[in-house]
């Protein structure tokens, strides 16, 4: 059996006192789509750097295509393709000088280069671009020319960090397609963000991280079907009703929330439980498991999206 | 790939970079000229004063304002690592398949021939509009002026490996640029500066630099009587450079600019 695109075991990375990795383990196999998800200071960016050959783990070690990257870096980073999470491209140069540069340091020959630097400007709607100088760029566009910098030479394991931060629609719409497209075709990609939606979008696979350590993994639907839990959600014309509270139910404001494994069967004993009441129940809506549930369920933590 | 590829591969890059953005190599030749041209009379004076009695002033302003102006060098140098932090190019290129020793020799060697093409330039211009004269050996000058650059570009490199921040290194470069001129002798004649001057001035690479170029210039020796210059200026070179490795972490983090 061939080795995985990824292995990464035993990652522990420390600065100062401050532990940022504590022991993360993750496997990533050719042609799949993991979420690297978690909020700010999870440490997504230091796995990121390290498995990238940025950064030296204090321990564990970390395998791309089977070449040891503390090791062999130079080796290994021949098989990555890195858009950092902070936009990196030459202002000065053209789109298309931005793309040749990296792609001819990764060894692409003459021919390979200006091919592939025409696919992967047509895949991110950058074609007309290729002439204009990269400072010239929106800065949609100027994301767009960052992610491609990561893709043009084809390597076997893309690491997207953020890729999507400070995006317009067009362009994450666009991302996110390319990122199922290099899929598709055989790379390992590993998708840092804190957007859950996107990954729900990407249908990745999903690695939770908190505090330096992978919490959960797995495909979305095993997640769901393991640590999510539906819910009904009711908003009343007043106050809520106290016969609808029990020890699980979450009121915020007119609102309430309660959880239920058996959505149709806990409507109708809410409503039930409600008599009279019900007069003054405005809407009821089932709301299914999500990976805000899933984090919640295994950190014991709301997810902060916005503060992440 | 190999090496050589790759190092070819940055070094093109640099070059487009550069002449995206001619102006730095423009101002590197045109300012001493510039400066050459009203200078001239007042060195007259001073180098008749001290014996050549036939020269014309050109003897000492060309190179001086050469030296001098050579130093824009290392701000380019230090301009040159600085921009991958402001462009947050930086880990790219340390993720990329190009080591180290790569990316240092891929920034430093258009520098370097930059700067010596500058010397050249400013002076066949000395020679021609100036009627700079060499009286010794001029083929001499070429190990000078190679030696010379080497240890300007590897000085930029090591303000670059021990300055945090884009501006703490541009203001090194400059006060660099004219301390190092004064006390070197190549902003004005080394025998008009004060006696704690011209004791110190053997530390810095300006004096070395214009006691070579006014040995063969005004002595008319040859590159024999340039051993001592060249040899403490390849010194000067090899500390840079062991100051650089030493500490050049490509890891650190640096600030470009804003």
């Amino acid at each position: 059996m061939s080795a995985p695109t990824l292995s990464v075991v035993g990652v522990h990375k420390a600065y100062g006192g401050i532990v940022a990795l504590a022991g993360v383990d993750l496997t990533v196999e050719p042609g799949t789509i993991v979420g690297l998800l978690g909020p700010n200071g999870a440490g997504k960016t230091t796995l990121v750097s390290i498995v990238a050959g940025l950064r030296r783990p204090d321990a564990g070690s970390v395998h791309v295509g089977g070449i040891d990257v503390t090791r062999e870096p130079r080796r290994a980073q021949r098989a990555i393709g890195l858009a950092p999470q902070e936009t990196g491209v030459y202002l000065p140069l053209s789109v298309r000088d931005n793309l040749s540069f990296f792609a001819g340091l990764a060894g692409l020959r003459r021919g390979a280069r200006l091919a592939r630097i025409e696919e992967t400007a047509a895949a991110l709607g950058l074609t007309a671009l290729l002439h204009r100088r990269a400072g010239e760029l929106s800065g949609g566009e100027r994301r767009r020319l960052h992610a491609a910098i990561a893709l043009v030479h084809q390597p076997a394991l893309v690491l997207l960090d953020e890729p999507t931060v400070g995006a317009d629609v067009q362009t994450r719409t666009e991302i996110l397609e390319l990122v199922r497209g290099v899929a598709a075709a055989g790379s390992a990609v590993v998708y840092s963000t804190h957007y859950l939606h996107e990954i729900e979008e990407l249908d990745a696979d999903i690695a939770f991280i908190d505090r330096g350590r992978i919490v959960a993994r797995g495909a979305l639907s095993e997640l769901l079907g393991v640590h999510g839990t539906s819910a009904l959600e009711l908003t009343f014309t007043g106050p809520v009703p106290g016969a609808v509270l029990g020890p699980d139910a979450v009121v915020l404001g007119r609102t309430v929330r309660i959880p239920t494994g058996d959505p149709a069967h806990g409507a109708a004993q809410v409503l039930t439980r409600l008599g009279d009441a019900s007069s003054t129940l405005e809407s009821i809506e089932i709301v299914r498991p999500s990976l805000e549930a899933v984090f919640l369920s295994v950190t014991g933590r709301e997810y902060a999206e916005d503060a992440a | 790939m190999s090496s050589l590829q790759r190092v070819g591969v940055l070094l093109r890059h640099e070059v487009r970079l550069a002449a995206r953005d001619p102006l730095p190599a423009v101002v590197l030749i045109l300012f001493p000229i510039v400066t050459m041209a009203f200078l001239e009379p007042a060195f007259k004076p001073a180098l008749v004063q001290a014996g050549h009695v036939d020269a014309s002033g050109a003897e000492q302003v060309v190179p001086g304002q050469a030296t001098m102006s050579a130093f824009f060098v290392v701000s380019l140098v230090t301009f040159g690592f600085f921009s991958e932090y402001t462009w947050a190019t930086w880990d790219r290129l340390r993720a990329s398949q190009a080591t180290s020793f790569e990316i240092v020799l891929g920034k430093a060697l258009p520098r370097l021939v930059m700067v010596v093409l500058q010397f050249c330039v400013i002076f066949a211009f000395g020679a021609l509009v100036f009627d700079l004269v060499v009286q010794g050996d001029a083929v001499a000058l070429l190990p000078l002026v190679l030696v010379f650059s080497a240890c300007l570009v590897a000085l930029g490199i090591a303000i670059t490996a021990l300055c945090p921040t884009a501006q703490q290194a541009q203001a090194c470069a400059i006060v660099g640029m004219v301390l190092f001129g004064a006390i070197g002798g190549a902003l004005v004649p080394f025998d008009v500066l004060p006696d704690w001057a011209r004791a110190i001035a053997p530390v810095t690479p300006t004096y070395w630099a214009m006691r070579g170029f006014e040995t063969v210039i005004l002595d008319g020796e040859g590159i024999g009587a340039l051993a001592l210059p060249v040899a403490v200026l390849a010194a000067m070179t090899v500390t840079c450079a062991v100051v650089a490795l030493i500490r050049l972490r490509f890891d650190d983090h640096k600030v470009g600019w804003a």
